[in-house]
């Protein structure tokens, strides 16, 4: 170290310790300004930095399929970034999926398999060996009794390779009971689409070439379908289409994620977003110009649903109404999605059939920007088919209540905590003879479990993943393991090739591990060529597409030709029904997948419980949303805590004002409130879903989880909400600047030239 | 010249505009906050790459944030044209930094990169640099944090782990830099090419808001972002010279 000795610096110290104002002037007038202060963030000259080993694969916090790059030392997994050649996260990613790490060293792990003591009291451990014969010995004996069906596997929702080997097992067991259960599945979505276009499969939604996107509901940049790939489509469109930046428009009673980055935030009543977007689709048929060959077929269809007859219902002008259908016609590349509470009503699939329709109507359906279909699935049927509703869900307790269960096979999913009370679920449970989980972690539905053979973690498994809905065409990803397991945990997928071999079915899986079934039925996928020149053979494709962590073709999905015949004849959107009368149950409840904890399965994750929510800054807790005029009616403070009562039970949390949610809807975030599921998770906040009515989607007798009513009853109690935000306006600070689109801001001045950079078209005038 | 005189000709020499133009490389982020989306990914993402500590409810109930980029957010107008605004914030490696001329030890100074950096052994605690912040970005080790075994397995072995009593703040990940210089180095390179050093934030923002390099090099991507006519510094006024620079958020009307 030069240019400083122990002088100089008792020198620098003193003139600190005089005080701090001396000390800067002291300072910077005593000694020439560049220092030679060498701190360890500029490293010796002898130390090199480590050489970090990268792994692809496939991120498995959400049912995207966003391809991963996860950056190893030592044997050890350190940090997960996307990869980026998979088209899905195009290089990014999100906080789920940052902390996807946290899953694998996560403290509350099951480090081994356990089964119940004979009193029923404890999981004390036992061996690999032991569980899988205690197991088969039970499955093998209703199988060949016959009694096939009353084994139920129930899962969280999985596809590729490994959903084809639960459906070979299940099968060959002789059981129809496998059944994927997933709270965020957009089961509505997939029944719109089917209607609209005969298409089984979620179509691929170009936001990122869009430049008038208009979401109902959906909360695309944070928890719906994909958001990592919806939200780098946001913000290349942001940046500019064709010279165009991308205006968004968000309609949803509750202010999103999505809903504060559009441009134009609107509340409509709840459950009438499909009376919005006919009403959008009547002004485009009968003012607009449409000028398509079924113009008659709307018009009739459409009669009921004009801007004006419409606004008394959905609480949105006629003008606004008028002006978003304007927009949307003028604009280049305009694309309607619709999900979250939208899809979510009793009239759901109407809802999403009203939206979709909308790009039917502007001609974007198969171009930039538009929706896209998907071709077929590589693998099996595709997921939409497999995922259960909330009816299937309400028939399997009952199959439990009544006896025809006899083992339960648990993985990953949590219906305990997803159903609401009135599903009776944990009671149902508590009726089979025999659960058993292959749960990574106890959480309340595997905690009913008298087995439990822990499954590894995806980032210690063998699978593939092949997104669902694609990008418009067929990618997959192979998934690997990334480091060696931690604990004495297995495969799921080995575990069920192990249990079919004792079970004496090694006939039917004659693999020795998933890796090997795997590379299997990737040699289907390689038969099928468009891999390149294929002349070095399977092993070198295997290795190829193992390294890149991706696989793709470059055929396009079919490109709608129209709308199914009938649809418009058919197109109707029912008013939304809610459970409990308006007298007693004067609000219409609003819970909503938390932007952290997403349905809960998160909420075990240090690192999400510690990231503020994004709109409330609140960590670590929930919270009752209420408009700030609601909140004065009731006399009610930040911090108060309330009890929500709907008419099938009580949950109690503090409220939280907030500036963005209509006065008769009160929001509530999905996530906290377990029981079970480790230190992070049990034990904080309450759970909404508890207490929601089991109120169905007309059509796909899926939860209308947006569909019940509430009242607030005051308890007189108070907590300080822990947020990390502090004051929560601005005060004339001017921290967030900004121009508006005609070249001026508030102050009237003249930017015009602040807008070179992004061309701003002002559709509406 | 009198003592005044002295001392303001040798702040101004300190403090001239392009200073860091005479060495190799000045780093620059910029924030486009017409793309971010507030979904805080980059905060996870730097809260991984970093070991920044999990502080608790506890700690966080009084005020004991530990995130070294946080999304602040204000409202604007009331139901039903309620807005919400968002902006990551985080260390803004001003030229002219407060915190550094504040330290009685001279454990934050500036590298000759333009970093603000921040040398954990010397620190002492005093925590005045925390409080001359203008921008609130320094976090301070009120205890010495655990990750509960096997979290620990998940440290980066780049990043040393911050004692009690120690303030904090970010280093534009000067790890990854580091790393990038050294790449550049065994390559028989003299400078770290654009695009080839990404700290954890830029690198997961899935909306591509961010943007990060060398504003010395002028055909740098941050070079032509931070010269968007959009360009602005937050709090302007305090002339803390900042490294990091907003491109304004676009606001439609009607």
């Amino acid at each position: 170290m030069s240019g400083i000795d122990r002088r100089d610096f008792l020198k620098l110290a003193g003139a600190g310790g005089a005080g701090a104002g001396a000390g800067f002037m002291m300072r910077e007038s005593t000694k020439h300004p560049v220092e030679h202060l060498v701190p360890y963030t500029s490293s010796p000259e002898e130390f090199s930095p480590g050489i970090a080993t990268w792994y692809n694969t496939v991120c498995s916090m959400c049912s995207s399929g966003c391809g991963i790059s996860v950056r190893t030392r030592e044997g050890r997994a350190k940090k997960i970034e996307g990869n980026p050649s998979h088209p899905v996260s195009q290089g990014r990613l999100c906080a789920h999926g940052q902390a996807g790490l946290q899953v694998l060293y996560n403290p509350d792990r099951l480090t081994g398999p356990m089964a119940r003591t004979a009193d029923n009291e404890d999981l004390l451990p036992i061996t690999w060996d032991e569980g899988i014969s205690q197991l088969a010995t039970r499955l093998g004996s209703l199988q060949a009794s016959g009694q096939g069906d009353s084994v139920c596997f129930l899962s969280e929702g999985v596809d590729g390779h490994l959903a084809a080997l639960y459906e070979r097992f299940m099968a060959q067991l002789g059981s129809s009971r496998l059944v994927h259960y997933d709270f965020t599945h957009p089961r509505t979505l997939y029944s719109a689409i089917e209607k609209l276009f005969g298409d089984s499969q979620l179509p691929y939604y170009d936001i990122g070439n869009a430049d008038y996107v208009v979401s109902f509901g959906a909360d695309y940049l944070s928890t719906w379908i994909s958001p990592v790939n919806h939200s780098f489509g946001f913000g290349s469109s942001r940046k500019g289409v064709n010279g165009v930046r991308g205006r968004f428009v968000q309609i949803e009673p509750r202010m999103s994620v999505s809903g504060a980055s559009a441009d134009d935030w609107f509340a409509a009543n709840p459950g009438t977003e499909g009376m919005v977007a006919l009403a959008i689709a009547n002004h485009i048929v009968n003012e607009g110009g449409y000028q398509g060959d079924d113009r008659d077929a709307w018009v009739s269809a459409l009669a009921p649903y004009s801007p004006a007859s419409m606004s008394q219902a959905t609480g949105l002008s006629s003008s606004v109404i008028i002006g978003i259908a304007e927009s949307f016609l003028g604009s280049q590349h305009s694309l309607a999605i619709g999900g979250g509470s939208a899809g979510n009503n009793t009239n759901g699939v109407d809802t999403l059939v009203a939206v979709n329709a909308l790009n039917y109507l502007v001609g974007n359906l198969g171009n930039e920007g538009g929706l896209i279909l998907n071709p077929e699935p590589v693998v099996g049927s595709g997921s939409g088919t497999l995922r259960a509703t909330y009816t299937d869900m309400i028939e399997l307790a009952e199959a439990a209540r009544d006896g025809r269960i006899q083992v339960l096979i648990l993985s990953g999913t949590n219906p305990v905590f997803n159903l609401p009370d009135a599903a009776e679920f944990r009671e149902a449970i508590a009726q089979i003879p025999l659960v058993v989980s292959l749960s990574s972690f106890i959480d309340e539905t595997s905690s009913l479990a008298s087995l439990v053979l822990p499954s590894h973690t995806y980032l210690e498994s063998w699978g593939d993943s092949f997104p669902e809905p694609g990008v418009g065409f067929s990618i997959g990803s192979v998934s690997q393991p990334v480091v060696s397991p931690l604990f004495n945990t297995r495969a799921t997928g080995d575990i069920i090739i192990n249990l079919a071999q004792e079970i004496g079915l090694s006939a039917a899986f004659p693999w020795s591990d998933m890796e090997e079934y795997l590379k299997e039925g990737w040699q289907q996928i390689y038969a099928r060529g468009n891999t390149g020149d294929g002349t070095e053979g399977f092993e070198s494709f295997w290795n190829d597409v193992v390294r890149a962590g991706v696989w793709g073709e470059t055929t396009r999905g079919p490109s709608p030709e129209g709308l199914l015949e009938g649809v418009i004849e058919s197109i109707d959107v029912a008013p939304p029904e809610f459970s409990g009368s308006s007298a007693n149950y004067p609000f219409v409840f609003h819970p909503y997948i938390s932007d952290t904890l997403e349905d809960g399965g998160a909420a075990n994750l240090p690192w999400m419980q510690e990231l503020p929510d994004p709109l409330t800054s609140i960590v670590y807790g929930s919270w009752v949303e209420l408009n700030p005029l609601t909140a004065n009616e009731l006399n009610l403070e930040e911090g108060d805590i309330v009890e929500v009562e709907s008419p099938h039970g009580r949950v109690t949390a503090p409220v939280f004002i907030y500036p963005a949610i209509m006065p008769n809807v009160i929001g509530m975030p999905i996530g906290q409130g377990h029981t079970d599921y480790g230190r992070y998770a049990s034990g904080r906040g309450s759970n909404p879903i508890q207490i929601l009515s089991p109120q169905l989607e007309t059509e796909t007798g899926d939860l209308a989880w947006a569909a019940t009513r509430v009242a607030i009853n005051p308890t007189g109690r108070r907590v300080e909400i822990v947020k990390t935000g502090g004051v929560s306006r601005e005060l004339g600070r001017e921290i967030i600047q900004k121009v508006g689109a005609d070249g001026a801001d508030a102050d009237g001045a003249d930017h015009a030239a602040e807008l070179s950079s992004i061309p701003v078209k002002v559709v509406r005038s | 010249m009198s003592f005044i005189d002295t001392l303001r000709s040798r702040w101004q020499e300190y403090r001239r505009p392009g200073y860091y133009e005479n060495f190799d490389y000045a780093w620059t982020m910029t924030i486009d906050l017409d793309s971010c989306t507030g979904c805080g990914a980059c905060v996870t993402a730097c809260q991984a790459e970093n070991n920044i500590p999990l502080v608790g409810e506890e700690e966080l109930a009084r005020g004991r944030e530990m995130h070294w980029i946080r999304i602040e957010r204000y409202w604007e107008g009331e139901f039903p044209n309620a807005k919400l605004n968002f902006i990551p914030m985080l260390c803004q490696h001003c030229d002219a930094a407060p915190c550094e001329t504040v330290c009685p030890v001279s454990a934050t100074y500036h590298n000759q990169d333009g970093l603000n950096a921040q040398v954990y052994n010397r620190c002492v605690g005093t925590r005045s640099c925390a409080v001359y912040c203008p921008y609130e970005v320094r976090y301070f080790n009120y205890y010495n944090h655990e990750w509960p075994s096997p979290l620990d397995q998940q440290l980066n072995p780049d990043v040393t782990v911050r004692e009690k009593g120690v303030m904090e703040k970010c280093t534009f990940c000067i790890q990854r830099i580091r790393q990038a210089k050294d790449a550049a180095k065994d390559d028989g390179r003299r400078r770290v090419l654009d695009g080839e050093v990404q700290p954890a934030c830029v690198q997961t923002c899935a909306s591509q808001a961010m943007v990060f390099g060398n504003r010395n090099d002028s055909q740098s991507e941050v070079f032509k972002s931070m010269n968007d006519p959009r360009a602005y510094h937050v709090l302007e006024e305090v002339n803390t010279a900042p490294s990091v620079v907003y491109l304004k958020k676009v606001e439609v009307n009607g």
